[in-house]
């Protein structure tokens, strides 16, 4: 009887030190993940509030995604206007200037022409639509 | 919080947005200098952006819309500014640019000896938020 008793004592103390490992373990790895989730808050934290300190903050996410899915943007017209608007600006502002029409009917026309070469001196498309405009209506030969 | 998962997913959806603005703007590129159009050719691609051009929309790392202008000799800097000039006078490119997550503009040429930097945020218009810096700041 004796020894089944100091059998029982053992195995508790033998228990007892397991759990004991096992908690300074399961501790260990409690203090590891909370330290990691403050981190990671305290990183959210920072990036959100970053953002709102930046600019567009205050544009509704609809805006940019409407402007996401608009149609295409027309690369053409951009390599055009690239290459070709600087000269076709040159060559339009030259020949439209409003000192060559003065007191002349086509005066106000060459004026109303002139600002809008001013206005899109970097957009080949809208050149080319004022260039057939000026042949048009100052009578113009390019 | 649901919507983080569709923020995730859209991820993806700007993943080709992006590319695709890159493809179209290469192959356009690339078709004006064999038509002889182009003195010199274009080349678009994605890097890191500046820190400091930074908005609430931009892309971790990849917020730089960098063009390489491939040419023989070094090209000036006003050749490559008025490069620049013309990309950010097109609002659509810019909010586009903007709305997938881009902030800054370089450009380069082949050389890697001039170029030129600009905040795509002060030119693009947002919500009435119009912040059109002088031209000759950059």
């Amino acid at each position: 009887m004796n020894n089944i008793l100091l059998q029982i004592q053992t195995d508790s103390s033998n228990i007892l030190t397991y759990k004991a490992s096992n908690m300074s373990c399961s501790s260990f790895w409690f203090w590891f993940s909370l330290a990691e989730s403050i981190l990671i808050i305290f990183l959210l934290f920072r990036c959100l509030k970053r953002k709102s300190n930046l600019a567009f903050s205050d544009v509704s996410r609809t805006e940019f995604e409407n402007e996401k899915g608009a149609g295409e943007i027309d690369m053409g017209g951009l390599m055009d206007s690239i290459h070709g608007a600087r000269d076709l600006y040159k060559e339009l502002s030259r020949e439209c200037h409003p000192d060559k029409f003065v007191n002349t009917p086509q005066q106000k026309v060459a004026e109303e022409i002139f600002q809008e070469i001013s206005l899109n001196k970097r957009n080949y498309k809208k050149l080319i639509a004022l260039k057939d405009r000026a042949i048009n209506e100052l009578n113009l030969n390019f | 919080m649901w919507y983080h998962f569709i923020e995730f997913f859209d991820w993806f959806g700007e993943f080709h947005k992006r590319f695709k603005i890159i493809q179209d703007f290469n192959k356009a590129a690339e078709k004006s200098w064999e038509t002889g159009k182009a003195p010199y050719q274009l080349k678009a691609s994605i890097t890191m952006g500046e820190s400091a051009y930074k908005h609430a929309n931009s892309k971790y790392l990849t917020s730089g819309f960098t063009i390489k202008a491939f040419t023989l000799n070094p090209m000036p800097n006003n050749e490559l500014k008025e490069i620049g000039r013309v990309i950010l006078n097109n609002q659509e490119l810019v909010r586009r640019l903007v709305s997938l997550g881009w902030d800054t503009l370089y450009i380069y040429d082949s050389k890697g000896k001039n170029g030129c930097v600009w905040a795509l945020k002060d030119f693009a218009n947002f919500g009435g938020f119009l912040q059109q810096k002088n031209e000759d700041d950059e």
